[in-house]
């Protein structure tokens, strides 16, 4: 279908997209590592309990950790090997999970789901949860949940935007591997029951948008260039007018989002019974020497990639798994890839923000680019000062999506998604006083109540304490 | 990966944009009516110009070096504390010191500057707690200040170098309105005049309005205020102060539109709605608190200006932004998405 023009929306930035250092890299395949950690804690929701001892043989794709409880996903090994052990160690996010050692054994075996042809829309939900599908964006929800919705729905919207800078990987499926990615969303437009799917695309990737076109039942929607748009209010609210208020889902404004990639992974596990336990992912930066779009498997120590895109060109100054925006700062090579891995990027001083915040100027750009239209700097102020009632008031902190738009335009260099996650975590700590103190946190280290420690940051207090 | 990395919560990218970038360029963008001044009043306007940046500068650091904690260990090591003071130094000082130069008449005494710099710094900037703290415009307040302690030099508006001023015209800082609705018809000046600044007697920065209009295109540009917000200003003053100046007429109510262009060129209007009125600290965070405020704000100086003649602006700029808590307190942006309550349940 010809592509049309989504809405507009108020609001959002434009950083350097930064795309050109690795959207001409063809996707290549990371050869498999001696050795994966795979992380039970893959998804949003609990993590999964591990069903392997150590010791145990395991083939590439048998199930190794069972989802527990209806938001949790199954996790699978993504090479052949030995399970070394198991044991708990801090992720990427910062907070503690459990881990599964597995040292290849070079046979590559595979244990894969029997292929379905022609399956009815209940096979394919089984599927989808079998194979441990969850959105590949970022947040990493279970995509069975989100394809069970509870109120009729009538548009599929595929993520095409891949708004964060730097990244390429959803831009190098899009490109390479059109076909499936339709595939996958029919696969799951007919579990949801419904005809209409759209595409929205970022207008800086024509190419895209052009392969989209040649389908009939998809609906490309050019997306003008901006930080948000790929979020999933914001998409919804483009491609479809409808508006999806605080603590609502997009079923409730009868839409279902899933990512290009995530649709890729569902058309392989349907078609070619292979669960989710690799996944595209950017390596990227200016510090890294060669950047690439690199298939990876679940598990993979940053370091071997980092190896294999020719190292560091210039020492890093932050590296971040995940894109710039949302991603996390790692502190060592010594983590390894999830699922909802999108991008390693090795980021020099030039790239890199890590000014100190001056005082705040009231400028109010920071309320000008929200997405949410709210007022991140009243959260600031008064989560500053411990006030985090009058936060939540003058902030309309819970409608945040921790996108990081405001903390990009911030002249002053506030630290406000630090302020606004101080403010979720009171939030949290009220509603569920007895939950432990560290939860497992997503990819992106939402939905945590822990605050990466700041080196970078001195707080004014302590300045004042230095004098 | 040696250990140097930096860790923090994200965004990892962030703007180049800096508070002392933002305020170099509102400096540059009052370059332009810093030397028209220099041109219609010749060299005293640069002495005004220059003892206003450096006293208002002065004044930040002593106060820094003083009344911070610790003066004693200061002095001891005075070099780093100068240092630290240019690290954070971020040149609102500057701005508040050329802002403050270029709305004074020419002929204020050296002294008075000082004694206004002093005020507009220490007393309304950084006794409330320094940059972005400070509840009115500091240049606005030593403006009144001077004005209620010198008025003898302040309302004596010095003439311009080449001005014409063989007719006795009088356009002051204040408009002088009945000059401006024609008691002595063939004395007044044309809009184009007052677009150029000449032959019109007035403050240093604020006669040539198109050095103030080449500051407002350079600053929307460079986004540092919206280009929406002075134009609005002017606009709702300029059609209030034509509407309000009908009753000033002899012989009943009368409309005449030609008066929109002589009000919203004469005076301090249109320089203080481009460098005055949009001053982040001063002004609503929100979309809608502003135009509640730039609206609000233009009425008051269109009304005030035609009840009285006396310092309307600076007045109005100090009332407006004691507003300011208040509008920001009551009119915040609807989260996307959000529901009222009332609807919500109607729904439900």
């Amino acid at each position: 279908m010809k592509a049309v023009k989504g809405k507009y929306y108020f609001g959002g930035v434009h950083p350097h997209d930064m795309k050109s250092l690795s959207s001409s890299a063809a996707i290549e395949v990371l050869p498999a590592p001696d050795t994966v950690a795979i992380s039970t804690s893959q998804s949003l929701g609990r993590p999964a309990e591990p069903i392997v001892e150590a010791g145990q043989e395991v083939k590439e794709g048998e199930v190794i950790a069972r989802a527990a409880g209806p938001i949790s996903s199954d996790v699978f090994s993504s090479v052949s090997g030995v399970v070394t052990e198991i044991k708990d160690v801090q992720g990427a996010g910062g907070a503690i999970e459990k881990f599964i050692f597995i040292k290849a054994n070079g046979k590559d075996e595979k244990c894969y789901l029997p292929p379905l042809a022609d399956p009815s829309p209940d096979d394919i939900k089984a599927r989808i949860k079998d194979a441990g599908i969850v959105g590949l964006g970022g947040a990493g929800f279970p995509a069975a949940v989100k394809d069970s919705p509870r109120t009729p729905v009538d548009t599929l919207i595929l993520n095409g935007a891949e708004c964060e800078p730097y990244l390429t990987c959803d831009h190098r499926l899009m490109l390479d591997h059109t076909d499936e990615i339709v595939k996958g969303a029919r696969y799951i437009a007919k579990a949801l029951g419904v005809t209409n799917i759209k595409i929205g695309i970022e207008a800086n990737k024509p190419e895209c948008i052009t392969a989209f076109e040649k389908y009939d039942d998809i609906q490309p929607v050019i997306l003008k260039k901006k930080y948000p748009m790929g979020g999933e209010k914001q998409l919804i609210y483009v491609t479809t007018g409808r508006k999806v208020g605080m603590g609502k889902l997009p079923a409730d404004a009868g839409t279902v989002v899933h990512n290009v990639a995530t649709c890729y992974a569902v058309y392989e596990a349907v078609e070619l019974g292979k669960p989710l336990y690799e996944r595209v992912l950017t390596v990227s930066g200016m510090a890294v020497n060669k950047p690439k779009n690199l298939r990876v498997k679940v598990g993979t120590p940053v370091q071997t990639i980092i190896d294999y895109c020719g190292g560091e060109l210039v020492a890093p100054r932050k590296v971040i798994q995940g894109g710039p925006m949302t991603g996390v700062a790692l502190a060592s090579y010594d983590v390894y890839t999830h699922k909802t891995t999108s991008g390693i990027l090795l980021m020099t001083a030039d790239e890199a923000a890590a000014e100190e915040p001056t005082p705040c100027l009231n400028c109010g750009k920071c309320a000008d680019v929200c997405p949410m239209h709210l007022m991140p700097m009243n959260t600031a102020f008064y989560s500053a000062a411990g006030d985090f009632e009058s936060a939540l008031k003058y902030g309309q902190t819970m409608s945040c999506i921790e996108c990081g738009a405001c903390e990009y335009i911030c002249p002053a260099k506030r630290p406000l998604i630090q302020a606004i996650r101080k403010t979720k975590a009171y939030v949290r700590a009220k509603v569920a006083p007895n939950a432990p103190a560290v939860r497992t946190p997503d990819q992106k280290g939402r939905s945590a109540p822990y605050v990466p420690p700041t080196v970078d940051r001195t707080t004014e207090k302590e300045e004042k304490k230095n004098g | 990966m040696d250990n140097t990395v930096v860790i923090s919560t994200p965004p990892h990218v962030k703007s180049k944009k800096t508070t002392r970038g933002i305020m170099l360029d509102v400096a540059i963008a009052l370059l332009p009516c810093a030397i028209a001044g220099i041109v219609f009043f010749g060299a005293l306007a640069v002495m005004v110009e220059l003892v206003a940046v450096a006293a208002c500068v002065a004044t930040e650091f002593v106060y820094y070096f003083i009344l911070n904690k610790g003066f004693a260990n200061k002095c001891k090591d005075a070099k780093l504390v100068c240092k630290k003071w240019l690290k954070q130094f971020d040149l609102t000082s500057v701005v508040t010191g050329l802002i403050l130069a270029l709305i004074l008449p020419v002929s204020v005494k050296w002294y008075e500057i000082i004694i206004g710099s002093i005020f507009a710094i220490a007393l309304v900037k950084m006794l409330f707690g320094g940059t972005g703290k400070n509840l009115v415009n500091p240049a606005a307040a030593a403006r009144i200040f001077m004005f209620l302690s010198f008025s003898a030099t302040l309302a004596s508006y010095g003439a311009a170098n080449f001005a014409n001023l063989g007719d006795g015209y009088l356009l002051s800082g204040a408009t002088n309105l009945s000059t401006l609705l024609g008691a002595n018809p063939h004395t007044t000046l044309s809009p184009l005049d007052l677009l150029l600044g000449t032959g019109v007697k007035g403050c240093i920065g604020e006669t040539c309005k198109i050095a103030v209009i080449a500051g407002f295109i350079y600053l929307s540009a460079r986004q540092v205020i919206k280009w929406w917000q002075p134009l609005l200003f002017i606009a709702v003053f300029g059609f209030v102060a034509v509407l309000c100046s009908g009753f000033m007429f002899e012989g009943g109510y009368k409309f005449d539109i030609s008066l929109f262009l002589p009000h919203i060129l004469s005076g301090g209007v249109m320089f203080a709605a481009v460098f005055m009125f949009p001053d982040y600290v001063t002004s609503p965070k929100s979309r809608w608190g502003q135009l509640v405020y730039y609206i609000a704000g233009a009425v008051l100086v269109a009304v005030l200006r035609c009840l009285t003649q006396l310092e309307t602006v600076s007045f109005v700029i100090l009332i407006m932004n004691l507003f300011v808590p208040l509008i920001d307190k009551y009119i915040r942006p609807r989260p996307f998405g959000y529901k009222k309550e009332k609807k919500a349940k109607e729904e439900k």
